[in-house]
């Protein structure tokens, strides 16, 4: 026990070193954009206006004073770490002078549950069909599933969802292809907005299970290929073993282990948002405000999401890291 | 005997084949219980609002204008339409009647509408206006604090309907910053923001309005508006027109350009705010009911917007007139308009937006002096405008679009522009020589020895149409020997532009009021007292940071004149001559805006035929077309 104490605490501190530069790393990589903030807000302003020139020279002073970009290097990265403590990115720059976090709060939800949906969905199903065509390896419609996981697997995201916005938007309207939600109703737990985000959320969820059941398929079939040649479940064969026990407690709970790792850092990826999907079928959720605030040279929500999403992942492979040595009894603690 | 197999596939297909036409009524989430015949639906091209629940105008930079708030909500003293308007191009909104200024225009006085209420019932007054310069300039970090600020040295309101504005200096154009061309200074509510202890943090939800519609609801993450039509419309500035059509209309972001022309296709967007030409040929030949500006070719609605290569004349090279003519010269400006909109395009040879009232004020009656124009190449004298191109791109257009291409050479002017600058590589490469350049091979170096580069910014994807139009003349101009190369700089280029980092790019700075032929509003920008040193930020509109004492002349004249006063045209041709002659931008075509409209529910949308408005769904302007328009039977 106090070797697992010990391995957490030390686990914990290179989460603590990760996070603390990933962070830093964002905050370079941001500032170092040539996209100028104040410019931006004064082309915005002024673009559709009749605003004489020498006005917006004093636009642009109120702006950087506005905007906290006045002091000094060290002045604004202290301010940002005093802040990033406190869990408040500042205002948004391109929506001021509305929080970071609360964009981000607002669009999180969205993101999490489409993303979390998705990849739970491709997941169970990945892993549970890919299992059972890594065992059943004679079997024909589990060859066919190979093959169509072998084809979608390489195709991205994005045309999928261009497909079947064509397809089911287009071709046969069946379902919504834009935003999160039907327009005029009341966001919150009734019935008709329930059943629209469902509704609105079929498309952009399934462009990412078709692809996502691919890759888990073929990364549990081959676990399981490799597995049911082991000398353990052959001799679980000769013995007479149920086949239906072999595969569920000697090759599938097996095979599950890396998998486990990799759906703990795709749950820790969702924060990310994915921005293409979120793009296509316009949702409302963390990939399509990163994007927006790349290209309106706001860092303060770039840096705002990017941290989430630093902070998501790294906590998926900590927690990961930290239950492995309890829930496999292979994996050994060491000092 | 038919086994259960078969009979699921046959179920499932039978459910498959059924569902459609079930389900398609709803199938893309138009706004819930609202009939479409009492909806409108537009398109708000600022996308998805991430601040959504800000109403507050006049803080900088914050919330969304585009999303119904500018176009149904607010108002001010007075429009000039960018086409014909309903009642003439200039409409006194809140005004009674035009602005008054005193002999040495350091003072304008305005007399104001009776009998208009704000959505709460409140009566608009003379005090509305002056708080909203009080309040502006009393808290500096306001959106239109600084021009405010910049100009007005007080502001009295002796009686309801009067306002008098003294200025801090003589500006014959200080109603400008009151007049909406897509946009302007709205007037504010005082019995709101008197109350208001920060009026910059201050979100204004629910708005007061003080048009004829106040919000009804809207998404709290930015994709959709719904405004509802006043019960007391009458007492609004629109009510003069009659009643407006549509009881409710949604601003909405349909997402990227293909979703838009599904969309319609789908009669859940009647106006979109602009696709891309292959978007509009697709409405064109598909959507039984959708049409552009223009019935047929080029079906965009042209903006008093003038598209074209702006050079940094502080670039070392492109100081040199002649250089920046060889430029012109290499141009085959055909072949852009055929790569840029498909031929779409409305082209234009001088500096001026080839729309609105300037055809008839600038282009037609200069034709004439543009066809005798000369250059002197040192070792030959050219006439280099050809005023047969525009038809020529009618001749090169009507074999794949057939008869929607115009014969009728007025028709064909109207559409598609007169003449433009003939590609004459002789003359191009004397020019050249005569400013130290030679060719070493198929290679243009410059007057030290060095290949002749240039760099030419687009925006990208960001702006398809442009870049599409940059890349054809880097083409060009690489065929010709210059070492040309296209600079992408996607969402970099609006730093850039003011940091003047850049050779040249495709974009603009001339926009007009369209439906009046001062050109102050982009010309006054341009007077050498604004140009920035190099390296310094350039204040907008003057990209190309060109100066010239006869420009500064023509503007300093002009501000000496009054808005209306017909020396302004006369000043505007001396402008056009001298910007031909110097050429510190390559003037191209109107910036065409593919604004699509679905006559599937309404009718009465203004076009070409019937301009009575600019139907561009983002311009405050648009609002006079939902007096116009009437459910479709």
């Amino acid at each position: 026990m106090r070797s697992y104490l010990h391995y957490a605490l030390r686990r914990f501190a290179q989460f603590v070193l990760v996070v603390f530069i990933g962070i830093n790393l964002a905050y370079v990589i941001t500032h170092a954009t040539p996209i100028d903030p104040v410019e931006q807000s004064i082309a915005a302003v002024t673009s559709f206006g009749n605003t004489a020139p020498e006005a917006i020279a004093e636009m642009r002073r109120s702006l950087q004073e506005l905007y906290g970009l006045n002091g000094g290097w060290l002045e604004q990265y202290s301010t940002f770490w005093s802040r990033v403590l406190r869990a408040d990115f500042g205002p948004s720059l391109s929506a001021f002078p509305a929080p970071v976090s609360s964009l981000i709060a607002r669009a999180l939800p969205w993101t999490l549950g489409l993303l979390g949906f998705a990849t739970i969905v491709s997941w169970l199903l990945g892993n549970l069909l890919g299992g059972l065509a890594g065992y059943y390896q004679q079997n024909r419609s589990l060859k066919l599933l190979g093959v169509l996981a072998m084809a979608l697997h390489p195709v991205p995201y994005y045309i999928v969802a261009l497909a079947l916005m064509i397809v089911f938007g287009f071709i046969w309207p069946l379902l919504p292809i834009t935003g999160g939600s039907a327009m005029n109703l009341e966001q919150g737990w009734n019935l008709p907005f329930i059943i629209s985000v469902a509704k609105h959320s079929i498309l952009p969820a399934l462009s990412l299970i078709l692809i996502g059941v691919g890759s888990w398929f073929l990364g549990m079939r081959s676990l399981v290929s490799n597995i049911v040649t082991e000398d353990h479940v052959v001799y679980a064969e000769i013995a007479g073993v149920d086949p239906r026990r072999i595969l569920g407690s000697y090759v599938m709970r097996n095979a599950l282990a890396p998998q486990v790792t990799g759906l703990a850092m795709s749950l820790g990826g969702i924060f990310n948002g994915a921005v293409i999907t979120e793009k296509v079928f316009g949702y409302p959720g963390v990939g399509t405000l990163l994007v927006d605030a790349v290209y309106a040279g706001d860092y303060g929500l770039v840096l705002g999401v990017t941290t989430v999403s630093i902070l998501g992942v790294s906590l998926g492979v900590l927690l990961i890291d930290l239950l492995y040595p309890l829930i496999d009894p292979r994996v050994q603690v060491t000092t | 005997m038919i086994s259960m197999r078969t009979w699921l596939a046959a179920a499932a297909m039978a459910t498959a084949l059924a569902l459609p036409g079930a389900l398609k009524v709803e199938a893309q989430g138009i706004p819930q219980n609202i009939p479409r015949k009492e909806l409108l639906i537009l398109e708000n091209p600022e996308g998805t609002i991430k601040n959504a629940g800000w109403f507050n105008i006049w803080a900088i930079n914050a919330g969304s204008q585009s999303n119904g708030l500018q176009q149904a909500a607010l108002d001010t003293l007075w429009y000039i339409d960018p086409e014909k308007g309903i009642d003439g191009a200039w409409d006194n909104s809140l005004a009674a009647a035009k602005p008054e200024y005193n002999a040495d225009f350091t003072e304008m006085r305005v007399k104001l509408r009776r009998g208009l209420f704000w959505s709460d019932g409140v009566e608009f007054t003379s005090a509305d206006v002056k708080a909203t310069v009080d309040i502006q300039v009393k808290n500096p970090n306001m959106r239109f604090s600084a021009v405010l600020a910049n100009n007005v040295a007080s502001v009295e309101a002796p009686d309801p309907e009067t306002v008098i504005f003294k200025l801090k200096r003589p500006n014959s154009r200080f109603h400008a910053n009151f007049t909406v061309r897509w946009g302007a200074i709205w007037i504010l509510p005082k019995h709101v923001f008197e109350k208001v202890e920060d009026p910059a943090k201050f979100d204004f939800n629910k708005p007061v309005s003080l048009s004829a519609y106040t919000l009804h609801s809207f998404d709290p993450d930015g994709k959709w508006y719904i405004w509802q039509l006043r019960e007391d419309w009458q007492r609004t500035s629109l009510g003069r027109f009659g009643k407006p059509g549509p009881k409710y209309l949604a601003y909405v972001d349909p997402g990227p350009p293909d979703k838009r022309v599904i969309a319609q296709l789908n009669n859940e967007l009647d106006v979109i705010h602009d696709i891309s030409p292959e978007g509009m040929f697709r409405l064109a030949r598909d959507g039984k009911k959708s049409r552009g500006w223009f019935n047929g070719f080029p079906y965009g609605h042209p903006d008093p917007t003038l598209a074209g290569v702006i050079f940094n004349t502080q670039n070392e090279h492109l100081k040199n007139r002649d250089v920046r003519w060889a430029l012109t010269l290499m141009i085959d400006v055909k072949a852009v308009v055929m790569a840029a909109y498909r031929g779409a395009a409305t082209i234009s040879a001088i500096a001026v937006p080839p729309t609105g009232i300037h055809p008839e004020a600038y282009h037609k009656p200069m034709e004439a002096w543009v066809r005798d124009f000369e250059i002197d190449t040192g070792k030959s004298k050219v006439k280099p405008y050809d005023p047969t191109v525009a038809k020529q791109i009618t001749d090169m257009l009507r074999p794949s679009m057939g008869d929607q291409i115009p014969r009728d050479e007025k028709e064909i002017a109207n559409s598609f522009g007169l003449g433009w600058w003939k590609q004459n590589p002789q003359a191009a490469t004397e020019l050249l020589e005569r400013a130290g350049y030679r060719k070493q091979g198929a290679q243009w170096m410059t007057p030290d020895g060095k290949p002749f580069v240039l760099r030419l910014m687009v925006e990208g994807d960001l702006r398809p149409v442009m870049t599409r139009a940059g890349t054809m003349i880097v083409q060009q101009w690489r065929q010709a020997g210059i070492d040309a190369r296209i600079d992408v700089a996607q969402g970099t280029l609006l730093t850039r532009r003011a940091a003047g980092d850049f050779d040249s790019f495709i974009g603009w700075s001339v926009e007009t009021w369209g439906g009046h032929q001062d050109l102050s509003y982009f010309m006054d920008s341009w007077h050498s007292a604004f140009v920035a040193e190099a390296g310094k930020p350039q204040p907008l509109r003057n990209w190309q940071r060109w100066t010239h004492p006869e420009l500064d002349k023509i503007i300093e004249d002009i501000r000496k004149i009054d808005f209306d006063d017909p020396k302004g045209v006369e000043l505007g041709k001396d402008y056009v001559k001298l910007v031909t002659r110097e050429m510190p931008l390559i003037p191209l075509m109107s910036y065409n805006v593919f604004t699509a409209m679905d006559h599937t529910y309404w009718t009465g949308f203004p076009t070409a035929e019937n301009p009575y408005a600019n139907p561009v769904t983002n311009w405050g302007n648009s609002r006079y077309m939902f007096v116009r328009l009437k459910p479709a039977n």
